[in-house]
């Protein structure tokens, strides 16, 4: 399970759908990017920004060229849209992300040991 | 010529990666054999001369690790910039076939220059590629306006939370704790460490534990006076982390 060693991101990546895209580390699924490539690949990492790490990669450019890339890292900002492959259950997945994220945090017990930030500032 | 090469000096400081004997492509043309510098500020290269460009991270939209000979003919670093590197004598100059920009007439179309950064080593792209990766993770997007993610100011403030809390044990995974160890806490790891090592390296010979191996190596008449353990010996005892 793999969980951001940074509280500042485990913070985000509770409070937002990120920690969708954290569950799919594993699995093969295509990234549309801003400028209309896509990238089709097995996700290795997406952080709290929404940086996206692939590996083998089929990368299809604006102009409709298809290459093979062997490890692709897609800035957040240009990541338009990201497909949730078909056999990934939605909910169970945030449900586990959330849990991991929960262990680390309540090691000590839960009124115990580290704070981390308790709730997002709302605006 | 390409000109938007100037001089500078190599970066000094955060310097993740370097790869000399790295060439550097910018659509077809390539300046020369240099060294690419990639560091947290920025990813530079400068050709052997002194001369060379640098890359803003937030300006790089992805990037790439190629090894797909029938895309391009070297295995090669491939790196997507949000912007235009043009050459000053273009208009003057012909263009050689298969660089036509066709994106210049269409003004919705972001401009993007593709580098394409060759070493000479080819096993240095995964060592290549992961510093970019950590160093393009330093620099998120500021304009980030659709994600609520104001955490800073008083109440992120863990640190000082923790430091009013007294007795309650602070936990840090492996990569934020290792920054915080004084010295004294260095020493103290590199201690437990060294244990942790001897240990591994007599497996048989746990303290207060004989096994059946360890009966077997101690035969040569060395009898060691350790109580054998007993199943549940330790149930009652109190765990208090």
């Amino acid at each position: 399970m793999e969980v951001s060693h940074s509280v500042k991101e485990r913070t985000i990546a509770e409070n937002s759908l990120v920690i969708l895209l954290q569950g799919l580390h594993g699995h093969v699924t295509t990234v549309d990017l801003r400028d209309e490539s896509t990238a089709t690949g097995r996700v290795t990492n997406v952080d709290a920004f929404m940086n996206v790490r692939l590996a083998e990669v089929s990368f299809t450019d604006r102009q409709g060229t298809v290459s093979r890339l062997d490890e692709l890292f897609v800035t957040g900002r240009n990541v338009r849209y990201v497909h949730i492959p078909d056999e990934v259950d939605i909910r169970a997945t945030i449900e586990r992300q959330l849990q991991a994220i929960h262990r680390v945090r309540y090691f000590g017990g839960r009124d115990k040991g580290r704070r981390e930030f308790p709730r997002a500032k709302h605006k | 010529a390409m000109s938007f090469l100037k001089r500078f000096p190599p970066p000094a400081e955060g310097v993740r990666h370097q790869q000399p004997d790295t060439e550097a492509v910018l659509a077809g043309r390539t300046p020369g054999a240099g060294t690419l510098y990639i560091a947290e500020s920025r990813l530079s290269w400068l050709e052997n001369s002194g001369v060379g460009f640098s890359l803003d991270y937030p300006t790089i939209s992805l990037h790439a690790v190629s090894r797909d000979l029938n895309a391009y003919p070297w295995e090669h670093l491939y790196v997507m910039v949000n912007a235009k590197f043009e050459e000053e004598e273009t208009k003057e100059a012909p263009m050689a076939e298969g660089e036509e920009e066709e994106e210049d007439s269409d003004d919705d179309v972001e401009p993007i220059a593709e580098f394409r950064f060759v070493p000479s080593d080819k096993s240095a792209l995964e060592a290549m590629f992961s510093a970019m990766c950590e160093c393009q993770a330093l620099h998120p997007d500021p304009d980030d306006e659709d994600s609520d993610n104001d955490y800073e100011g008083e109440e992120y403030d863990v640190e000082a939370h923790e430091l009013e809390q007294g007795d309650i044990p602070s936990f840090y995974t492996y990569e934020e704790g290792l920054s915080h160890l004084t010295a004294e806490g260095q020493a103290t790891l590199e201690r437990l460490e060294g244990m942790l090592a001897q240990s591994v390296s007599s497996q048989y010979n746990m303290a207060g534990v004989r096994t059946e191996d360890s009966i077997r190596e101690f035969e040569d008449g060395m009898e060691v006076d350790i109580a054998p353990v007993v199943a549940g010996q330790f149930e009652d005892a109190e765990v208090d982390h």
